[in-house]
């Protein structure tokens, strides 16, 4: 046998590549994917449904419908993922093998983490295609058959400009990466809850209660910051939830971007600062967690 | 195979004052799993470490290996803290009825080992298909380890416990639920490791096992280490003499009993010996193979 020559380095991208790859490869050999399906049934079935509507009807419930999938998807196939892979892994002592390597506890987690946020890309990635593909389509055919019944150059001129402003615009790229923010903030949230979760069902309740908690505290933080007059314990408690949980109601303008506003970049960046941020603390946290954790 | 190694010998595995106690769920109470638990296993010899169910053996395992934090007292490998990860750069484990990812296969799953260790391109691939080779799973080289039988899994378990060419392997019962031949090919191999002067700790059940392969032994109790020493040294009755005689005939037989009782000595027992049972069964399933 050779003896290849290694040198053990602090941090190393090659090790936590090769986790994240791992990963990746295991959630995709699960078959996750097949959610596509399902994704596609209801971009295509509300497609049909709607033939009946205006096209600008027609093409606002596709976008309604296409990107509140995506983002439900998203979110769903984080949390359901990322809570699975910690107690696996130990349950099935793969992870006695993996930390016997020279292999730091942060390398793993955060292999981990980047191999879902991989699938969760990789998902967020078909269905926009899938997605824009369909409204792409719907599009072609609005404008064919607007194309052969208007005769007037000049409305036909106008409806063409407003079917096309109707349909796809690169206004929803912003909102479908906040999409995908929304969902690697609460994958992370997860997998912080699942680092001292004693099981896999324990981790989906608390981090779906997380999630509802996220979209309400805005009204929360409002208070809290309006100075209220409840009581200072009452006040506590809203400034503690203010703060720990993250304000997913932030999210909720890719509705805004849904019915063809544009969003401002500085509030982009902003909502991104912030998804980034909560992402990097609970990154933290499990990490502060897990580096302590008796296996 | 063997790494660099020190001019003065360093314990391949240090053990000081070692105790570990675990808090209890909602109890006072704590449960001491290891107490003061001192020993050393040196560099090149297989180290036995006996004891039944619950006698502390895992946990020392894991402490070693830096998967559990010691209450007191400290581990070292070659020196190294155990708490550090680069003292598991020297490290190959195999847990008790290892588990690897089933959907990767054999090779996959040294390849995706030696990239934690740091190992990677054309190099990387060449040494797994030659551990591939030393453990019998060529063959097998691109089947998923979801199909392993729990022969082949242990195998495997070996060939990634090896992967980073450590110079110390810890093997959790290695040849648990694995058939008698098989459990023969991993005593053959761990002798092979030691023979390429790989510092070996054993945990088995198997005690006629341990007796072959290992050099030295530890007995745990209660997390107490009660005896240690060599086997030899600690089986070997000094007063009594074993004599197996091939076509002794009665008569000479009885001239053996009759001085051995003038000469002050006492026969304890007298018996024709009999064939291992492993060896009746290697023999008969290698004849009908």
């Amino acid at each position: 046998m050779s003896s290849p020559a290694h040198s053990h380095s602090l941090f190393s991208g090659g090790r936590v590549f090769a986790l994240a790859q791992n990963t990746l490869l295991e959630l995709i050999r699960m078959r996750v994917f097949y959610f596509m399906l399902l994704f596609a049934m209801m971009v295509i079935g509300s497609s049909l449904f709607t033939v009946q509507f205006s096209f600008q009807e027609q093409f606002q419930v596709l976008k309604d419908v296409g990107l509140g999938a995506i983002s439900i998807f998203s979110w769903l196939l984080g949390l359901l993922c990322t809570a699975l892979l910690l107690p696996k892994d130990t349950e099935d002592r793969t992870l006695y093998t993996i930390l016997a390597k020279p292999v730091p506890r942060f390398e793993y987690l955060l292999g981990k983490l980047l191999g879902v946020f991989l699938l969760i890309g990789i998902s967020v990635v078909l269905m926009s295609l899938l997605f824009a593909g369909v409204l792409g389509l719907r599009e072609q055919q609005v404008l064919a058959e607007t194309i052969r019944t208007t005769s007037n150059p000049n409305d036909l001129a106008e409806a063409i400009a407003t079917i096309k402003a109707s349909a796809f615009n690169w206004n929803l790229v912003p909102g479908i990466a906040l999409i995908y923010l929304k969902a690697i903030l609460c994958a992370t949230l997860t997998l912080f809850i699942s680092t001292f979760a004693s099981s896999s069902v324990f981790t989906v309740l608390v981090s779906v209660v997380i999630y509802l908690i996220g979209h309400v505290q805005g009204i929360a933080r409002e208070y809290w910051l309006a100075g209220g007059n409840g009581a200072p314990l009452t006040k506590i408690m809203v400034a503690l939830v203010a703060l720990v949980f993250p304000d997913l109601q932030l999210f909720n303008v890719v509705d805004e971007i849904a019915v063809g506003t544009a969003v401002p970049m500085l509030l982009f960046w902003k909502i991104t600062g912030f998804g980034l941020l909560y992402t990097l603390v609970y990154m933290l946290l499990a990490q502060v967690v897990f580096s302590t954790k008796e296996l | 195979m063997n790494g660099s190694r020190s001019p003065v010998s360093t314990p391949a595995i240090s053990i000081r004052n070692l105790t570990k106690e675990f808090t209890i769920p909602f109890k006072k109470d704590r449960l001491v799993a290891v107490r003061n638990l001192s020993l050393e296993v040196r560099e090149g010899e297989v180290y036995g470490l006996l004891g039944p169910n619950g006698s502390g053996k895992s946990t020392t395992m894991k402490i070693v290996l830096g998967l559990v934090t010691p209450t007191s007292g400290s581990t070292a490998i070659f020196g190294c803290d155990s708490r550090k990860v680069e003292s598991r750069e020297q490290v190959g484990f195999l847990p008790e009825n290892p588990y690897f990812y089933k959907f990767l296969t054999a090779l996959e799953t040294l390849l995706f080992f030696g990239k934690l260790c740091g190992l990677k391109g054309p190099a990387l691939k060449d040494h797994a298909r030659s551990l591939l080779k030393l453990v019998g799973l060529e063959s097998a080289a691109d089947r998923r380890l979801g199909g392993f039988s729990k022969g082949m899994l242990q195998r495997i378990g070996l060939a990634q416990a090896l992967v980073q060419n450590p110079r110390l392997l810890v093997l959790d019962e290695p040849t648990a639920g694995v058939d008698p031949a098989g459990s023969r090919e991993i005593r053959d191999l761990i002798l092979e490791f030691k023979s390429r002067g790989i510092t070996v700790l054993l945990c088995s059940h198997l005690l006629g096992q341990v007796q072959e392969v290992c050099d030295r032994v530890g007995i745990l109790h209660h997390g107490h280490l009660l005896n240690e020493g060599r086997i030899d040294d600690l089986v070997t009755a000094e007063n009594q003499t074993q004599l197996v005689l091939e076509n002794a005939s009665p008569e000479l037989l009885a001239e053996l009993r009759k001085r051995a009782v003038d000469g002050g000595a006492k026969i304890l027992t007298e018996s024709r010996p009999q064939a291992d049972l492993e060896q009746f069964f290697l023999k008969v399933t290698q004849t009908n193979s």
